[in-house]
């Protein structure tokens, strides 16, 4: 074991000394996992996107001319993507973050819009996670606007404008003989306000009237999607890292075999599996720190969130040795430095893109996705983010943790067997 | 004594060793000699366990087969390609290797300014390899394989490539190590080290052991002739002999002689004798 443990102690040596070298090991990872990480958040930190037509459901309870006016009215918005649906779902799919925001135009809303002199404004309500306040904000912004706009086409239409004070008069006539005062009050500032229309005042002429209410139902949304953009490709980042310490490895497992210092190791009293277990640890030693590096700064600079540390150091075990496996691998396919770096690019470049090392995952069409379970890079990713972001239980990391498990092992042994018959040969 | 019995070994259908059997004797230097794909390498890395024979044995008097990791402990091998660390220093390299063959602390750090002292590199112990002269590194790759004290060295043209002046140090080194009772098995394409340094050779040629004895021996048995040139009044003469001085003594009575230079058959001339002057790849 000491013997093992000098020669992985001197290949991290040899790799401190390698400015190439310590670059894709440490310092290329970091890079990918931060360019990636702005791509995919458009710029911004990360905190939610910006969409230009806010997706929002529309759900009419009130089912009169005046709701189906409104939601037309909504509909030809350019601010929002409007779809109808029933409250119901429209709860569940903001619960499940499937859509930013539900309209409710309740009951009432069209006996509200008629009787808008003697009744209280009619009431709209917004569904939506108490974390989207920018979105909050804006739809409400848009309502008010769109509520305004409803008011303004009935004071602006003759017919109209005759029905509601028609209607209001009706209501007023029912009412308790105390509120005919209000009336006269009413029609009396209804008269100041009609004269003043010809004036440029008209286009603040309600500022005393509240269009509509909006009123605001909090749907705190189930977390199924990263935080950040950075989530995703730190993990993403950690993977190219390892990639870039694998195809290292590998060519220096070459390098020695050329320059005959493997001939000297293995003419020391070392069996084949202890020189092979010394590079083996070595690369595990090299991506465990060049990943505990890139996380650290995935956490102290980006603001990410871990789920479970515990997690996340068990899951970069587990990776870390199943690609120290693949590693054995593709030293032996390759019997030049070059055709050892060509080969172990070429494959791993291969496994990364349908792997999601590229294409985060949740952005792969689903054939896709069915042919990424071939690469060991999306085992790999998906027992880091399960850890970071997806908070998977040990029952779901089970799967990658065993996937990882068997190709690292099954690579060693391969590689190890094609090893010592190159060896004996 | 290293014993190699009969031993057989084929890569494809390619025959590297077609049953040779020989021994190393104890505290001398045994030349290997041969073209190019003689199979000396082969044997080299059978002595040093890389690689099994097909058949046949090879084995360490008193200790075994060097396949045997614990056997193996007692030999040391310094490859013809430098086989060391270039971004370690000549230091770190002989540690590396010492902790490999399982030297610790003092005693480790004894032997490695034992190697670095007796290979004249104490001054460069801090230097990277990279940075060191061909001489240097050849000689920091003898080191490297003393610096576990084996009992056997097995040394694959330990000068190739390097300047007189460190030719003649490894050279040196060589005797040394012999007097201080070292076995070592030394392969070579420069004949006059062999004539030097070695106490038996054995030439080798197709994967087979075509002669094997004392350098003297072998050149008595298979040099040929000495050739004298006379220089007399009349002219240069050349004559062929297998008694040069009788020869000369007869003609300085039968003519005037005005010099002469008697050219004695090589290792050289018994090794063309042995493997032929057909160019190898």
């Amino acid at each position: 074991m000491i013997a093992i443990w000098t020669l992985a102690m001197k290949d991290l040596r040899i790799l401190l000394r390698d400015k190439a070298g310590f670059f894709f090991a440490f310092f290329y990872p970091v890079l990918i996992a931060v360019f990636m990480g702005v791509i995919f958040s458009g710029g911004d930190s990360g905190s939610g996107s910006q969409i230009n037509a806010l997706p929002v459901y529309l759900v009419d309870q009130d089912s009169t001319s005046a709701s189906q006016k409104f939601a037309e009215t909504l509909a030809q918005s350019e601010d929002l993507q409007i779809a109808p649906a029933g409250l119901e779902q429209a709860q569940e799919d903001i619960r499940l973050g499937r859509k930013a925001a539900y309209i409710l135009i309740k009951k009432g809303y069209g006996d509200a819009r008629e009787n808008m002199f003697a009744s209280e404004a009619p009431v709209v309500e917004i569904g939506i996670d108490p974390s989207r306040r920018a979105e909050a904000g804006l739809l409400t912004g848009l309502l008010l606007k769109y509520g305004a706009q409803d008011m303004q086409r009935i004071f602006s239409d003759r017919s109209l404008m005759r029905r509601q004070v028609q209607t209001s008069m009706r209501s007023l006539q029912e009412s308790a003989p105390e509120e005919y005062a209000g009336l006269y009050q009413f029609l009396s500032s209804l008269d100041s306000f009609l004269a003043d229309t010809t004036s440029s005042a008209a286009d603040s002429a309600f500022t005393g009237f509240e269009p509509l209410r909006v009123e605001e139902k909090k749907i705190s949304r189930q977390r199924t999607g990263p935080p950040s953009s950075f989530a995703v490709t730190f993990p993403q980042g950690m993977m190219w890292g390892i990639i870039a310490c694998v195809t290292g490895y590998a060519v220096s497992l070459v390098s020695e075999r050329n320059k005959g210092t493997l001939l000297r190791l293995l003419a020391a009293p070392l069996n084949s599996y202890q020189v092979l277990g010394s590079k083996a640890l070595a690369c595990f030693i090299t991506t465990i720190l060049a990943s505990i590096i890139l996380m650290l700064i995935g956490v102290f600079v980006f603001g990410i969130h871990v789920a479970s540390c515990f997690k996340l150091a068990l899951g970069l075990i587990i990776v870390a040795g199943a690609f120290a496996g693949v590693m054995m691998l593709l030293s032996v396919l390759g019997k030049t430095e070059n055709a050892a770096s060509g080969i172990g690019w070429a494959v791993l470049l291969v496994l990364a893109m349908i792997g999601g090392g590229m294409l985060p995952l949740f952005f792969m069409p689903d054939w896709l996705k069915a042919l990424s379970s071939i690469s060991p890079i999306k085992w790999g990713i998906l027992a880091l983010e399960g850890a970071i972001w997806r908070d998977f239980t040990f029952r779901e990391l089970l799967r990658p943790y065993l996937v990882l498990a068997a190709f690292g092992f099954l690579s060693f042994f391969i590689g190890a067997r094609l090893f010592r018959w190159s060896h004996q040969t | 004594m290293i014993t190699f019995e009969n031993i057989r070994k084929s890569f494809g259908k390619t025959i590297a060793v077609d049953g040779i059997s020989f021994e190393v004797r104890p505290h001398e230097i045994f030349g290997l000699l041969g073209p190019n794909g003689a199979g000396k390498t082969t044997i080299v890395n059978m002595a040093v366990g890389l690689l099994k024979p097909d058949s046949g044995t090879v084995a360490l008097s008193g200790f075994g087969s060097p396949r045997d990791p614990k056997v193996r402990v007692k030999i040391g091998v310094a490859p013809q390609t430098l086989s060391l660390y270039d971004d370690l220093s000549a230091q770190e390299n002989l540690e590396c290797f010492g902790k490999v063959y399982g030297l610790r602390g003092a005693k480790l750090r004894e032997r490695v300014a034992w190697s670095l002292d007796f290979v004249g590199l104490s001054e460069r112990k801090n230097d990277r390899v990279s940075n060191l002269s061909g001489g240097m590194k050849r000689r920091l790759n003898l080191a490297v394989a003393l610096v576990h004290n084996p009992e056997y060295l097995i040394l694959d043209e330990p000068t190739a490539g390097v300047d007189p002046q460190s030719r003649i140090a490894i050279f040196d080194n060589i005797e040394q190590l012999k007097k201080d009772g070292c076995t070592i098995i030394y392969t070579t394409h420069y004949m006059e080290e062999a004539e030097r340094l070695c106490d038996r050779v054995g030439i080798m040629d197709c994967g087979r052991l075509l002669a094997m004895d004392a350098v003297d021996a072998l050149i008595r048995q298979h040099g040929g002739n000495s050739t004298v040139i006379i220089e007399k009044a009349d002219g240069r003469q050349t004559i062929e002999t297998r008694n040069p001085v009788e020869d000369i003594l007869k003609l300085q009575k039968e003519t005037e002689l005005r010099g002469f230079r008697v050219l004695h058959p090589s290792l050289e001339t018994v090794f063309l004798h042995f493997t032929g002057r057909t160019l190898r790849d």
